[in-house]
């Protein structure tokens, strides 16, 4: 080949290297960006009047008397959908009596033209066939109003919540309407709009969406203002304001996960993960020590290599399996999950990741240390301690850190041992046979299991996003302190 | 042991005292490394104690060869076959996506790049590496199959455009030049140009068909074996990166630098030296890769769909499909009321089969990874 040519292909070649890396970094960006961006949204967004209600009454925070101005405020704007509601049935009432009446007469006069001349008759009963396929047409939009009016009275509600007056419900979901901006305006299309699926003639066609409005089908009667006053009186009603919610991270939540905050799920995290690292610490440093320091080369240290790296690479659910039958079904470490199968299971995840970074951190103490320690006559166990170990703290630490990182973010391994998907914060001594919620399995949980996964995005993107920041702040950690190792290495 | 750590001068009884004790030590350190044997042996005994049950009163056959799995109906059925493929299918179709990237890139981070930026890369894997795989799987179910299914066909056109332009690109430049060289020695400038210009709109055309024919395409849902597989491709790269870049630096200067002397350039060095040299590391690296996405579970639960059937035609990246894990981490909790059930105890057996496959896979890469060793220590 010609040298111009095999030059153009070097470069080329390097620009294939060099796309492969900018695909990569776009691949992070992708997947790193909808779960910041979105995920942000747990904690700052317009909290409307509902939201510093619930903030106020389920955990005594804001100013009572502001608030209260604002509920008046609030409800006074809300008086006028209530009243159309209430108005509402009485008129179905009223016209129902109207057609009851209608009908008779319709009957009464069908009963007359059959007993009336024949000569008129063919005219009479088409005349009266018009006029009875016009009422029930009437009849029938009755009907359909009479049945899409509860779906507006659910909506309502859930959009406003219960109508001042009127006992709580016993669910936080059911006291408050909605306490974000999003949410209202999420309640209000669907209030607003009605969709419906239609299914085209081609069978091959998938079905398309078909939104018309709310208020067509109540053209005429006392409900037909109510969607564009809520539409244009959104802002009143709710009075909503940006608000920084930092506190999603501390606060409890009710169970379905609707209001408050993801403390449960933070704090069992942050359990399991600390409580792996009890476990996996000691075993990997002392297991990485004598691989590097008193093993001999021989088919021993080559079967441990091997175990570990099998060890390695068994699937998490099988973990999770094992973590259950064994810790649970057989040594009855607990009743039934717990943070601490759940802990051991994970320990036993980590625990190859760990004995790799420590064997490395120990290799790495140059040998001059550890033969100035046993020149002056330490033991090899004391150069261990006190000259070895410390000099591979560093080392091993960020080790420690990454493996932190992975236990905290591991799921399959605790759906059957630790994970439950509904709990309170868990204190110290519940830790040995008690079940918790974690973030991984809560966010899979969430976002498959739970009764109105759209209405709670929100919190699960927050989930994701704070477990992210959670793995990768320790991450960022590692990089750090191994960046800093290695500058003082080379110094 | 302290005793003995003071003096030089020890009596017959501290000297012996020192010998139990540095044994004794010795032991238990041992010990405490033996546990990840134990905990493999563990494992294994484990599972397999509740997967043999199974397999004693179900036998072989159907669980091996046939499609449906009928748990919880009654009679139940057992066939296992479809599982196993969609675990291939997402596997395969995820190496699809990791291997020439993670290869490229490691090329590119041990070659390649300079210093400097290489330790700026280097984060992007690592943080890569560090997203839990319940994050992936959240933007695979929430963010990317409502957009698979909805604009799928775009989506596709888009992919194909970002993959294709800069592999048309690179091909335009190199065969222009190729052909440029037919042209007489006082025009080759122009001709490059031109041919190079004239190969160029054929590529744009070429990829304008391309993705026509592609945003036709419906997706009917967004949680398929597509999405499960390019998630998993991206979890495994770190993986593949790292120990492909570690094969590809263990090869060292002299064969680099011996071919360099030689005249080669540095892409002929690295696919005609390089490469061959690590060709055993990159092997591990591909299989370490395929560990990973066998392995993973939240993402194939959350995105590859799960309906338990062989897909219509088989490669039909567009079907859903449900792997071994998912199909344990789904079943279990139903299961798991009734520990003892043959439902129980089928699950295990996928649990086996899972442990099995992870086994033979790995003692391949170390296999793989052995012979690496040996060849660069040229025996």
């Amino acid at each position: 080949m010609n040298l111009g040519t095999r030059k153009v292909v070097d470069r080329a070649f390097s620009g294939l290297g060099v796309t492969s890396i900018v695909l990569l970094a776009a691949a992070l960006v992708v997947i790193l960006a909808p779960m910041v961006l979105r995920g942000t949204g747990a904690f700052v967004f317009r909290g409307t009047v509902e939201f510093r209600r619930l903030e106020f009454e389920k955990f005594g925070r804001g100013n009572p008397d502001r608030l209260k101005a604002e509920q008046a405020a609030a409800i006074r704007a809300r008086k006028t959908v209530y009243d159309m509601l209430k108005v509402f049935p009485r008129e179905i009432e009223q016209r129902e009596d109207a057609f009851r009446a209608e009908k008779r007469e319709l009957r009464k006069k069908r009963r007359a033209a059959r007993d009336a001349d024949v000569a008129e008759q063919p005219e009479r009963k088409a005349a009266l066939d018009r006029r009875e396929k016009e009422f029930d047409g009437r009849r029938e939009r009755l009907d359909r109003q009479k049945a899409d009016f509860e779906e507006v009275h659910k909506l309502v509600g859930e959009l406003l919540g219960p109508p001042p007056g009127e006992e709580l419900h016993a669910v936080w979901d059911k006291q408050y309407g909605q306490t974000r901006w999003d949410g209202v305006e999420k309640k209000v299309v669907l209030l607003t709009k009605i969709d419906q699926w239609v299914q085209p003639d081609d069978p091959q066609q998938p079905n398309y969406l078909v939104r018309t409005p709310r208020a067509k089908l109540y053209e005429g009667t006392a409900l037909a203002g109510l969607f564009d006053y809520v539409e244009d009186h959104a802002e009143e009603m709710f009075l909503p304001k940006w608000t920084f919610y930092w506190r999603f991270l501390t606060d409890t939540s009710d169970s379905a996960h609707y209001f408050g905050g993801i403390w449960p799920e933070i704090l069992g995290t942050i359990y399991l993960t600390l409580g792996s690292m009890v476990f996996a610490v000691p075993m990997g440093v002392i297991a990485a020590v004598y691989l590097v320091e008193y093993a001999k080369e021989g088919p021993t240290i080559r079967v441990l290599r091997t175990f570990t790296n099998t060890l390695a690479g068994v699937p998490s659910i099988v973990f999770g399996l094992f973590g259950a039958v064994f810790f649970i079904r057989t040594l009855h470490l607990s009743e039934g999950k717990s943070v601490l199968v759940g802990s051991l299971t994970l320990a036993l995840l980590v625990l190859p990741m760990i004995i790799r970074a420590a064997e490395e951190a120990i290799r790495a103490v140059p040998r001059t240390y550890k033969e100035a320690a046993l020149s002056v006559g330490a033991g090899k166990w004391r150069t261990v301690v006190t000259v070895i170990l410390p000099a591979a703290l560093p080392g091993i630490l960020t080790g420690i850190v990454i493996s932190m990182g992975r236990a905290a973010g591991e799921t399959a391994p605790i759906i059957f041992t630790a994970a439950v998907s509904v709990g309170q914060p868990l204190n110290l001594g519940q830790v040995f046979n008690h079940p918790t919620p974690a973030l991984p399995w809560n966010i899979y949980n969430l976002c498959t299991e739970h009764r109105a996964v759209d209405e709670i995005r929100h919190v699960q993107y927050g989930m994701v996003l704070t477990l992210v920041a959670i793995v990768l702040l320790l991450n960022l950690a590692a990089i750090v302190m191994r960046a800093r190792i290695s500058r003082k290495m080379r110094s | 042991m302290n005793r003995g750590d003071r003096g030089l001068i020890l009596s017959r009884r501290a000297d012996r005292l020192r010998r139990l004790g540095g044994l004794f030590g010795h032991g238990l350190l041992l010990a405490v490394t033996s546990s990840s044997i134990i905990a493999v042996l563990f494992i294994f005994f484990f599972i397999a104690k509740d997967a043999l049950p199974f397999f004693r009163t179900e036998g072989l056959r159907e669980f091996f060869t046939q499609v449906a799995w009928y748990p919880t109906e009654e009679p139940p059925a057992f066939g296992a076959l479809a599982i196993f493929f969609g675990t291939a299918m997402v596997t395969v179709g995820s190496i699809i996506v990791a291997v020439p990237l993670g290869l490229a890139a490691s090329l590119c981070l041990s070659d390649i790049l300079p210093f400097a930026l290489r330790q700026l890369v280097k984060p992007i894997i690592e943080l890569l590496a560090a997203i839990p795989s319940v994050a992936y799987g959240f933007v695979a179910m929430v963010v990317l199959a409502p957009l698979l299914q909805e604009q799928g066909g775009r989506v596709l056109a888009v992919a194909a455009w970002i993959v294709g332009t800069p592999l048309a690109a690179i091909s335009v430049i190199v065969l222009s030049d190729v052909a440029g060289n037919a042209v007489p020695k006082p025009f080759r400038k122009l001709g490059r140009i031109v041919i190079g210009l004239l190969l160029g709109l054929v590529a744009i055309e070429g990829l304008a068909t391309l993705s026509g024919v592609l945003s036709k395409v419906q997706i009917v849902t967004g949680v398929n074996a597509l999405n499960a597989s390019v998630i998993l491709g991206i979890m495994a790269l770190p993986t593949i990166i790292s120990v492909a870049e570690d094969a590809l630096q263990a090869v060292g200067r002299e064969l680099r630098e011996g071919s360099y002397a030689l005249g080669a350039t540095r892409a002929e060095t690295l696919v005609k030296v390089v490469i061959p040299a690590a060709a055993s590391g990159i092997c591990a690296a591909v299989i370490l890769g395929i560990m990973r996405a066998v392995g993973e579970t939240m993402v194939v639960l959350m995105a590859a769909g799960g309906a338990s059937h062989i897909p219509e035609p088989w490669y039909n990246f567009f079907a859903s499909v449900r792997t071994m894990t998912a199909t344990i981490a789904a079943e279990m909790g139903e299961a798991d009321q009734s520990t003892g059930s043959a439902h129980y105890h089928a699950l295990f057996a996928l649990a086996l089969s899972l442990l099995v496959i992870s086994f033979v896979l790995n003692m391949l890469s170390e296999w793989a990874v052995h012979r690496a060793q040996k060849k660069l220590r040229g025996e």
